[in-house]
């Protein structure tokens, strides 16, 4: 009975997705011209190669025109690593150790992530700091960097990360972050605003303020998302 | 440095990013700290007040580019009201928790940052002027409450944070999913110009857009029947926090609501406002029956705080200037006045089993004070004169004699009558009923004495002088109902690339 | 003629997909009594209306948004570019939608500690 319920359900929806889906052409060309750009991309890919001389238009936008989402984006990393902290504090007890509950792997799983780890946190600096260049940037560097890491737990029972230092590095971070845009402020321009100079497109020193914010953004990534984990897959037992 | 609208996000977060360091050097400073940001807030923000009523609207611009490329703010008068109310509110909760925990408890530092966090999202969502930015600070709310609902380990938290996670993150998949399809229909981000290029959108699609909206915002604007995570909510989190979803969390929602169906779409004359007023109809009529029925004394405010909003939205639904300054009214009232029953409140049931009304009998003699501090939040949001809570009501049912919505008055009265019979019942408990045996009283921390003073006094300042904050309501509701003029300031003013009349076109 | 159908296809392949993701999700978070698997349907929703926002930005035959050899001129070489602004906001937003999973993951693993069990018709208070 509920099966059906929802499946009419369901139903209903798809038929109300499809009516206003339908409308929208796939593939046609709503961006309109580029020299005299109504929307907002064809504004940002007009303006992004002359007067940020960054490469990666997304980067550019991420960053930049909407730089201001960033910063959010990356309190909300920080609420839920702070969040997770909250919910699964438990005071810890006397003779109470942290365990990994994952089971011990098996010797060529263990030699092997040795071998690649890394080459992975290597891979992941080489996408955020070239994230004004090619296609990535501090996010999915920062999510390369932690998947190396997860790898490593799961693969070593005692890996543990120094919760201290992952601190530092986020909040450090995320300071810089909020500093560089009220820099901004300070030097007379808006929050956020590009103060450095440009540089030629193409080049890793170019697209001023964005590469730093776009680094830093990628260590705050890295650590936050490996405390995550490593909250999530550590219980505290007896 | 001038003071300009962006201090109410970027010293929060400054200060958010630093105190995890701040408490590796001293525990003392996590506590001191919110408190110093949230004074300084308060400075920027009697800076701006100023500053708008001679200059009107200020528009700051992020990034450097101008709107509608970049994303920008937009500190109206009605804005910048609900920025510095909520702003003093954060300050008082602030005050009432500043003994909350243990320093040495590595919570506290959570506790501290994440109440933080949520005036943060709470003033940006009300302060920015792009759809997609509103989302993202929807979302810092969102996460920060769901944190701080499932924050005490020995209440059924989790479970309440859980139902409010699941509503939350449905809800906010929807309003992206809002987001998707209004962007392949205009092209743009910024609210101002969304606003200028709906009239070409298709209705059938409109429609659609508008239910996503409704209903993705409808959650934090404890909507019926989005609101079943309220209860829970309120009762299960921690103190502080129920004032926080009262005072900020709803409001934010509230704007969102008001924000999205009178700026984006435009209230006269699209059916939106019938509809506000039998959404806000049913949502009073439901709480407050609820409400009669708890035993609960938290639950009771949480449904008595349903119903308010119910209220706000009937009030928003008429659309006159009026009525619009009747509901602007309501919601500062219930920020105040429901925070002072919230501190009070929860004093009043700490120790009791289940936080029931029925033990409550002859408290009045045992903590007098903190009963007077709830009597007065009774008799306020219940309406009489000469209380804060009288003169909105009052307002609200003058806009809808002028409509001729009889209908609507009667229903306004029946529901008021509902509220003094469960407000009543628990103040005579207070005074009249029998003292029960050995029951502990909680001593009251100075800081959440002075809080609740605060609040009362305000209540009294502004029941009997009403005039002190009319003139700031009056300005703010006459910036929501002037979409135009939010439209010239968002894209005119500073935007020399293009002229409105370019994008009118 | 035959570029057309081929646009015609992936239309519905891609929308189709999308469409069909979410519901898949919606499916799940009614029908799953399991705490962790309605959380995986939240995510599938995700999923689905991040495709969909994607779907939206792209222009048949458009590159990538990136000026990836030194003074290609957009408008002079008559290239198409699809639209970046759907693929910064998704960026943004599955940022956003991991950190509701995390949170949410986290509270599955309390509710668990609590009641020894994830299944939501075991957990007396979250009926409603």
């Amino acid at each position: 009975m509920r099966k059906l319920l929802v499946l009419f359900l369901l139903a209903v929806i798809a038929f109300s997705l499809y009516k206003p889906l339908s409308t929208i052409e796939f593939g046609a060309d709503r961006m309109g011209s580029i020299e005299n750009p109504t929307t907002v991309g064809a504004y940002y890919l007009s303006k992004t190669p002359s007067e940020l001389s960054v490469a990666n238009v997304i980067t550019a936008i991420v960053v930049n025109y909407r730089g201001f989402d960033t910063l959010g984006e990356v309190s909300v990393l920080f609420l839920a690593a702070t969040g997770l902290g909250s919910i699964l504090y438990r005071r810890r007890k006397e003779g109470e150790h942290s365990i990994s509950i994952s089971k011990p792997s098996s010797q060529l799983l263990q030699a092997g992530s040795k071998l690649i780890y890394p080459a992975i946190l290597v891979l992941g600096a080489y996408v955020f700091i070239h994230g004004h260049l090619t296609p990535g940037g501090g996010f999915q560097g920062g999510a390369i960097i932690a998947t190396g890491i997860l790898l490593m737990m799961m693969s070593y029972k005692d890996f543990h990360l120094n919760h201290t230092v992952l601190t530092w590095i986020e909040s450090l971070a995320g300071i810089t972050f909020a500093t560089i845009g009220i820099a901004g402020l300070i030097v007379g321009k808006t929050f956020l605003e590009n103060f450095m100079p440009i540089g030629t497109l193409n080049d890793l020193f170019s697209g001023g303020i964005i590469p730093i914010i776009y680094i830093a953004v990628g260590f705050k990534v890295a650590a936050e998302l490996a405390g995550v984990l490593d909250t999530l897959l550590s219980i505290k037992e007896k | 440095m001038v003071v300009s609208p962006v201090h109410f996000i970027a010293v929060p977060l400054l200060a958010a990013f630093l105190m995890p360091i701040l408490a590796k050097v001293n525990k003392n400073l996590l506590r001191i700290v919110p408190g110093i940001v949230l004074t300084y807030l308060g400075y920027v923000s009697v800076v701006l007040m100023n500053r708008v009523a001679t200059e009107g609207t200020i528009i700051e611009v992020l990034a450097g580019w101008s709107a509608p490329w970049g994303i920008n703010l937009v500190y109206t008068p009605f804005t910048g009201f609900l920025a510095t109310l909520m702003i003093a509110m954060s300050f008082l909760i602030w005050l009432y928790s500043f003994k909350f925990k243990k320093v040495d408890d590595e919570p506290a530092l959570k506790y501290f940052i994440l109440q933080l966090m949520l005036t943060t999202g709470s003033v940006g969502l009300v302060l920015t002027g792009d759809i997609f930015n509103f989302f993202v600070f929807m979302e810092i709310i969102a996460l920060s409450s769901y944190a701080l609902t499932a924050f005490y380990r020995d209440r059924n938290g989790a479970e309440a944070a859980f139902k409010y996670l699941l509503i939350g993150a449905f809800a906010s998949t929807l309003f992206l999913l809002a987001i998707v399809l209004l962007y392949s229909q205009v092209g743009t981000l910024n609210m101002a110009e969304i606003s200028v290029r709906m009239h070409d959108v298709p209705t059938s699609m409109k429609v659609s857009i508008l239910v996503l909206f409704l209903v993705g915002i409808g959650i934090e604007a404890e909507m019926f029947p989005l609101n079943g995570w309220a209860p829970d909510a309120y009762s299960q989190a921690p103190s502080p926090v129920g004032v926080a979803f009262a005072a900020l969390v709803v409001k934010a929602g509230v704007y969102g609501l008001v924000r999205i169906t009178y700026t984006l779409f435009g209230i006269e004359g699209s059916g939106i406002g019938p509809f506000l007023i039998i959404m806000g109809g049913i949502t009073l009529v439901m709480a407050e029956i609820t409400a009669l029925k708890q035993t609960s004394l938290k639950r009771m405010l949480a449904y008595s705080s349903i119903g308010q909003m119910g209220f706000v939205l009937i009030a928003f639904g008429i659309g006159t200037h009026e009525a619009v300054f009747g509901a602007i009214f309501l919601m500062f009232n219930h920020a105040i006045i429901k925070g002072l029953l919230f501190m009070s409140g929860s004093y009043l049931v700490y120790n009791t089993p289940n936080k029931e009304i029925k033990y409550l009998s002859g408290y009045g003699m045992k903590m007098p004070v903190i009963s007077l501090f709830f009597s007065l939040g009774a008799l306020a949001i219940v309406g009489l004169p000469p209380f804060a809570g009288f003169w909105s009501k009052l307002y609200i049912l003058l806009a809808a004699a002028d409509g001729a919505l009889y209908g609507l008055i009667a229903l306004i009265l029946v529901v008021s009558i509902i509220e003094i019979v469960y407000y009543f019942r628990v103040v005579g408990r207070l005074y009249f009923g029998k003292p029960a045996e050995g029951s502990i009283m909680r001593k009251p921390t100075v800081g959440g004495m002075i809080a609740m003073s605060i609040l009362a006094i305000a209540i009294l300042v502004v029941g009997f002088y009403p005039d002190i904050i009319t003139g700031y309501i009056d300005a703010a509701a006459s910036s929501i109902l002037n979409t135009d003029e939010y439209i010239k300031n968002a894209l005119g003013a500073v935007n020399e690339l293009t002229p409105v009349e370019n994008i009118i076109q | 003629m035959e570029n057309i159908d081929f646009n015609q296809i992936l239309s519905i392949a891609i929308y189709g997909s999308a469409v069909g993701l979410i519901l898949i999700g919606l499916y799940a978070v009614l029908m799953k009594k399991h705490l962790t698997k309605i959380i995986i349907g939240l995510s599938i929703i995700d999923a689905g209306i991040h495709l969909l926002f994607i779907a939206i930005g792209y222009i048949s035959n458009g590159t990538s948004p990136i000026f990836s050899e030194k003074g290609i001129s957009l408008v002079s070489e008559g290239t198409k570019m699809v639209d970046p602004v759907p693929q910064a906001l998704v960026l943004t937003a599955i940022v956003i939608g991991f950190g509701v999973t995390a949170v949410a993951l986290s509270l599955v693993i309390r509710l668990y500690r609590h009641h020894q069990t994830a299944r939501i018709d075991q957990i007396k208070t979250l009926k409603w």
